[in-house]
């Protein structure tokens, strides 16, 4: 049969070997250390928050993927997925963990950590810009859409001015500053 | 007479003039007195968190510690808010160091955060500090026979141990109008509003489904409390229109103004005419 002729490739289902010289065993600490990091070394990649994600078909590296890379110690790996960016932040697989590991709010220290790299997605760091410079996210545009509804047309008490001055002296300035 | 600071975030004031206002003669008609909060602005958005936890810690807690000068608790109308200000009150209560470091920054406001005051939802105070028998004495407009599917939206809900939200208080918040909920498979599931900055078809997609989970189920209407998960459901409708041929005709209500209607409130003190997907069928029903 033709088939058999043809040169046998790697099966489908063999993956990279982990390069273990590239390992940073320092990382999981890193994590650990981090907001809500405590329990990440309790997972037992059972895979539940993969099965909970609503998203995790179109990851190349799953959520159970990822606490496991981190546990190895796939720095690099980790920091640089797009997977970290395009979570949802629904908490469904923080949620459903049985071991109560914080799935959602780790992602959360890795983008922290990415951002440190100067690692975050245009857009993001668009939304970073417009909270250092204007303070806030949404302007009031349509005043009389306010006034129509019976409401003063500049949002009572609003002060933009000590968000700015916030985020001047943490990291936003600092990657707002970098990708320019 | 119950006192809160209501915090209005940036996008209700923004982008929905009318659940600002449907909110306002709502807390009206209960005797809820909400004062607005001086000298605030974002929380930051779950954006923020992602790139500098510091400042949206330090924002979020400058705003409860502006709160707990005057001692009332803060209401907030959008999820978004609510589960920055809750997420942040809970982490710092739980963590000395970063509490230290937080309130170093406030200082120079001469703020600091003590954790004395709660953060909370709107539709958790009319459940909680009103309490449904109280609502239903005011119903005047019964809702009888109209079906509401209810998006609760993810940081409502999620995590539960941080934003001590059930889904039932939105339920028997629906059901105390007459209202009937329609269940259906994908309750649970994001809006698809937070990834739209990063991937914004995956962000349609995900709005897209729900929208057909509910609309399969047999839902009339839906319901939701947060102005990111209102624009997902109900100005993506059009967009779905336009690119895929879709028509769902789901009107998208927001809390307080299918509370408001059943109130007796006509369709212009609650902005009815601000919805993109038009709300007639609702209007329809009632005077028909």
């Amino acid at each position: 049969m033709a088939e058999t002729e043809k040169p046998a490739g790697p099966p489908a289902t063999l993956i990279d070997p982990i390069e273990m010289s590239k390992l940073d065993p320092k990382f999981r600490e890193e994590i650990h250390s981090m907001p809500n990091g405590e329990e990440l070394s309790a997972c037992f990649a059972c895979s539940t928050c993969t099965a909970a994600c609503p998203i995790a078909n179109i990851w190349e590296y799953k959520p159970h993927q990822l606490i496991r890379m981190i546990l190895l110690g796939m720095r690099e790996e980790v920091l640089s997925s797009s997977e970290i960016w395009l979570c949802l932040t629904c908490f469904q697989c923080q949620e459903r963990c049985p071991q109560k590991v914080r799935v959602t709010d780790i992602f959360f220290d890795c983008k922290n950590l990415a951002a440190k790299e100067g690692k975050v997605p245009p857009n993001i760091v668009g939304l970073g810009k417009e909270l250092l410079e204007k303070g806030q996210l949404y302007t009031v545009t349509a005043d009389w859409e306010r006034e129509d509804m019976g409401l003063e047309p500049d949002v009572p008490g609003l002060a933009v001015d000590p968000v700015k001055e916030i985020l001047k002296e943490t990291q936003t300035k600092k990657l707002v500053e970098g990708g320019e | 007479m119950p006192m809160y600071n209501l915090y209005m975030g940036c996008s209700v004031p923004a982008n929905y003039p009318n659940y600002e206002a449907a909110m306002i003669k709502v807390a009206e008609a209960y005797d809820i007195q909400l004062e607005y909060m001086e000298g605030v602005a974002c929380c930051g958005s779950p954006n923020l968190r992602a790139i500098d936890y510091l400042g949206w810690l330090t924002v979020n807690a400058r705003t409860l510690a502006i709160a707990e000068k005057n001692g009332h608790d803060i209401v907030t109308p959008c999820n978004g808010c609510f589960g920055s200000l809750k997420d942040v009150y809970h982490f710092l209560k739980h963590d000395a160091d970063y509490k230290k470091k937080v309130n170093a920054i406030l200082k120079k406001e001469d703020l600091e955060f003590k954790g004395t005051i709660t953060p909370r939802h709107f539709v958790e105070v009319l459940y909680t500090d009103i309490g449904i028998k109280e609502l239903k004495k005011k119903i005047t407009k019964p809702l009888d026979g109209v079906g509401i599917a209810i998006h609760y939206g993810c940081h409502l809900l999620r995590p539960a141990d941080v934003t001590e939200f059930r889904p039932e208080y939105l339920n028997e918040l629906i059901e105390v109008t007459g209202a009937s909920v329609v269940e259906y498979p994908l309750w649970k599931q994001c809006c698809g509003a937070t990834v739209l900055p990063v991937d914004e078809n995956l962000g349609i997609r995900l709005a897209r489904d729900k929208l057909k989970s509910m609309k399969e189920s047999g839902a009339v209407f839906v319901t939701v409390v947060c102005p990111a998960c209102g624009n997902q459901l109900d100005l993506q409708q059009l967009g779905l229109k336009e690119s895929y041929g879709e028509e769902y005709n789901l009107p998208v209500l927001l809390y307080p103004q299918i509370l408001g209607l059943a109130l007796g409130m006509d369709e212009d003190e609650i902005g009815l005419s601000m919805n993109r997907v038009p709300a007639d069928p609702i209007l329809d029903h009632l005077t028909g």
